[in-house]
Parts: C-alpha cells; structure tokens; sequence
C-alpha cells in the first residue's frame, strides 16, 4: 500500500465518457467503486493500454473522485501509443485500472490561504484537490496554457471557485505564464500554502517564489514507471532524505525537499 | 517450495511491494533486488523505456547496501516473509566484493540460498563482466562457493556468444543451479533529443520479446547439464511457464510480466493447477525437461 496507508487494487472499469476537450486533451470518466472508495487528491492509477505490444501501464493523475456514486474521472493527452489507446476507448468499454497509488496532496488543511496552480496537463489533479480543500480554506485556482484551446478542462471544475487564468497567446486570461500571476497575487494576496503540477520548469519557479515568500508549497512529480510500487527502482529521484520514489514516497512533495536537489 | 514460481531479482523489491495485490507468501520463492556492499544511488537520468512487448531498465543496483539489509529488510523477512524462501541476489565489482557480501549473507539464517549475479548489465564495473568471461565466471563461483553453504544459484547473461560454455564452467566450480537469463542488452534513441533515452546509453531488455531467446537458452543448458534450472524471461502467463518447464526449467521467475499484471502470479498458481488436473498430473514437476524426452 501507499507509505500513507492506503490500500491499492487492480479493477477493470467501465468507461461511462472520454470525450476530447481541446487539442487531444480528453477526459474520461469511469465507473470505480474499489478505487473511488479510497482514492485521494493527488494520487494515481496505472492504467493498462489495450493493445498487448504496450506493455507498461500509463500512470495517470486522479482528476476527481465521487465516492458516492463510485466514479473517478481522469484528464490526459494524447502524447504517444498507450494514450492513443485510451482516447479510442468507447462508453461500456472497460479499461484496467491499478491503484490508488502514492502520496497525494496534505489535505490536513483548515483555515488557510490556499493557491493551487497549474500547467498544462498538470491542471488535472487540482480538480480534487480544490474540491477537498474549499469548504474549509479560502482557495484560489492560477491555470496556465498554451492558448484558450489548450483549457478546456477548465470547464470541469467548480465554476464557484475563484479562478485566474494565463495563456501563451493571451487567448484567454492574462497572455504570459502562471508564476507572473502568482508574483501579482501575492503583492496583495497572504498565502499559506501553494500546490503545483505543471512542466518542471513551472513547479521550479513557483517553489523558488515560495521560497522567496517563506511560503509551504507541494509539488506533484511524474516520472517514468513500471511497476508503480516502489518494486522497480525505475522511478527514483534524489532528494533531501535520500533516493525516493515518484510513485510511492510521492507524486506528492515538498517542494523544498526535491526542487534545487543533486 | 510449494510451487514453482519465483521472482527475477529487481523487479519484485524487498519482497512485500506487491502486497496488496496477493501474499508473497504463496510464491514459492522470493528473489530480492540485488544487493551490494555499499549502499548505491542507482543511475542518474531516465531508467525505463518500454520497447515494442517489452522494456528496457537501467536501473543500477540501486540499493541500500548490506549493512541496511542486515539490520532492516531481514527483519521484514521474518515478520512478514516467513512463509516462503528469500534468496539474496549479490553484486560486487571485484571478486573481492562478491565474496565479502557472500559471507555476510551466509551469516544471515532468514536468507535460504544466494544468487550470483554476474550478469547485470546495468552497472559500469562488475556485473556482466564478470558473466561474460569463462575464467572469471569460473573464479568467482568458485571463490564463492568456498564461503558459504547455502544453495548457490548463477544467474547467466545472454549476452555472450557460448552461455552453456559459461555454464559449464560456473558448475564445475560450485554452482548448485543455474539462472537463466538476466536480461539482454538494449538501447532506445529519443530522436527529438537526438540522444540515447537511458540515462546510462544501454539498458537490459525484458518482457515477452525475449521469452523465445529465454527458451533457447534454457533448452541449450539443459541439454548440456542436469544442474536444477531457474527459468526466466518474458513469462507474462501459465502457457510460459510450462514451455519454460518442457525446455528444462525447474523453477521459473516472474519479473516483468508482474508490472503488465499484479495479479499474474495468482493467475499463474490456478492456472498450474488446472493444468494438472486436465493433464492427469500428480505436480507439475513432472513436465519439467518434456521436451527432451
């Protein structure tokens, strides 16, 4: 099980959507009891493409989870051959599922400021996440994008949450990068904890902004994988306490435990 | 051991990863991640790239050294391990190495046999160096041998021009069986980047692409020796295991075929047994070298 004690399984899901959103950006929505039951903002599955001459499961971050109804959505693109087969998955198909896995967001968070900011794919685990924290903190969500396109996701999350947006192009929100808008939103703005999930060099620049601020920040990591329970080594990163592993003592870190590290 | 099937070292941990998927217990032996003297950080960069059926990993012996084990993992052994066998799977870059840390793990009563690997092709010193050369491979085991007496396995590379030659030798010098095979040696290029995608350039190859290379090595060994023969490479479910045991393997590993599936070596127990059933067998030991007859 994760070092945070939850329990993972292997459950073939049904596929209730997969739809794409923008610019082979899907979203797909499956039927998890097992899973859903126990997942947490910030972990992942390993999802199995169908097609047997891709043999490694795809870790996929958890966009959201509905315990009650037993479903979880995730939100991926299309880079490569396991994820082609995802996006062909048709509703009533099923698709093998392996998790919860890893350490996801501290969500032991009441009363506070909270920014989560991300990049790109990195948007797709904040769904949970702010979903978790809203009722008990002030949470503020800065999404970042190539272009209006490239944010169709944003359209899946709780439209009452406040929301400030940066796009290379200007297309929509402010035209730049998400770190210019958390530099501005911290002249005005007290924050007490930061999440990112984004490109690297995004998570790398939000931790030495909150470092600046003396402010607590999570990063979430990805990493190539293949077994997904700290049996391979395959997924190892240095950090402050030694080689860790994505998958297990993570995605979800410090950020001043794993940014700026030999 | 209560059944056949055992795990391909550094592909199954210290022996409770996959515990929420089924008890480790049930295998009937457990091969655990290769150990060094010193703790080792592993290879820097990317580690994995999965090939057409298969995968590369250059891992490289990322583990916590001996000392580590000693005081930590082997007390995981007896709390929660006790129902199956732990075999310790030992590197070293100089002879020297390999049979210091074989006289450390002699002493350790939880650990049943040792795997000599002198075939891993993830390391820049050692490893398939030493597997790759009659002489050395025949000292090595020898010198070994002579420190321990807990059932010694060799784990062989592919990676040669004459593995039953390197057979022979390491059972002339001690070898109580035979492993066979660590994984072939491989690359990907990442043609954006123009640059190898492992961090360490080669990697070993594994996974069901290399299951008829596995099989050609095991039925070439078998025929030139009776020592016990641990099979292993691209077994991802029951039908593999029996062509493994037909081709001369007594026992056979799982290693990749766990991460394409968690529930393979649960699959693989009730599949054995049916396959008994249907087959009229008593225990499937009684397939093992069928293709010889």
């Amino acid at each position: 099980m994760a070092c945070n004690g939850v329990k993972a399984f292997v459950e073939e899901a049904e596929i209730l959507e997969n739809r794409m959103l923008a610019e082979d950006y899907y979203i797909m929505r499956v039927k998890s009891p097992k899973t859903a039951e126990v997942a947490l903002a910030g972990q992942f599955s390993m999802l199995k493409p169908k097609n047997e001459i891709r043999i490694l499961r795809r870790p996929i971050s958890i966009h959201s989870v509905d315990k009650e109804k037993g479903e979880m959505e995730y939100y991926y693109e299309v880079l490569g051959g396991g994820t082609k087969d995802f996006a062909i998955l048709k509703i009533g198909e099923t698709i093998n599922i392996q998790g919860p896995l890893g350490v996801g967001f501290d969500l032991n968070i009441e009363n506070k400021n909270v920014v989560a900011i991300g990049g790109g794919l990195g948007i797709a685990p904040l769904k949970e996440l702010l979903n978790q924290l809203k009722d008990k903190n002030k949470v503020v969500h800065i999404a970042g994008g190539r272009s209006a396109k490239h944010l169709g996701i944003l359209s899946s999350f709780d439209e009452s949450i406040e929301t400030l947006i940066a796009t290379d192009d200007g297309s929509l929100g402010k035209k730049g990068n998400t770190v210019d808008i958390l530099k501005e939103y911290l002249k005005e703005n007290k924050v007490d904890i930061i999440y990112t999930c984004g490109p690297h060099i995004m998570m790398e620049a939000v931790a030495r902004v909150a470092k600046e601020h003396g402010i607590r920040c999570q990063v979430s990591l990805e990493e190539r994988m293949a077994c997904g329970v700290k049996a391979c080594m395959g997924c190892s990163i240095p950090t402050t306490k030694g080689m860790q592993k994505v998958c297990y003592d993570g995605p979800v870190f410090e950020a001043n435990e794993v940014i700026d590290v030999e | 051991m209560k059944n056949p099937l055992m795990t391909g070292s550094g592909t199954f941990g210290w022996g409770t990863e996959y515990s929420d998927y089924f008890d480790p217990n049930d295998l009937g032996a457990l091969v655990l991640k290769g150990l060094t003297l010193e703790a080792r950080p592993g290879n820097p960069g990317t580690r994995l790239a999965e090939t057409p059926a298969g995968m590369l990993n250059s891992i490289g012996l990322e583990n916590p050294g001996v000392e580590v084990f000693e005081k930590e993992t082997v007390e995981i052994l007896r709390s929660e391990l006790s129902g199956t066998h732990s075999i310790a799977n030992i590197n070293g870059k100089t002879v020297e190495e390999y049979v210091e840390l074989a006289k450390r793990i002699d002493a350790i009563p939880e650990i049943t046999a040792i795997e000599l690997n002198i075939s891993c092709p993830n390391v820049k010193d050692g490893g398939m160096a030493f597997g790759a050369n009659p002489e050395v491979a025949g000292r090595v085991t020898r010198e070994v041998r002579a420190v321990t007496k807990k059932p010694l396995i060799v784990k062989l590379s592919p990676n040669v021009t004459n593995v039953v030659e390197i057979a022979k030798i390491v059972e002339e010098n001690g070898a109580d069986a035979l492993a066979l095979i660590n994984t072939l040696l491989g690359m990907a290029i990442d043609i954006k980047r123009k640059k190898p995608v492992l961090g360490n350039v080669f990697g070993g190859f594994s996974g069901p692409a290399i299951k008829p290379v596995a099989l050609r090595i095991v039925y070439q060994v078998r025929k030139a020796t009776n020592l016990p023969i641990l099979g292993m490479g691209g077994i991802s479910c029951t039908e593999d295991v029996i062509e493994f045991m037909m081709a001369g393997a007594n026992t056979v590993a799982l290693g990749t075929g766990f991460f394409m599936n968690p529930n393979l070596a649960t699959e693989i127990i009730e599949g054995l047994n049916k396959y008994c059933e249907e087959n009229g067998l008593e225990n499937i030991s009684e397939i093992v070298n069928a293709v010889h007859r």
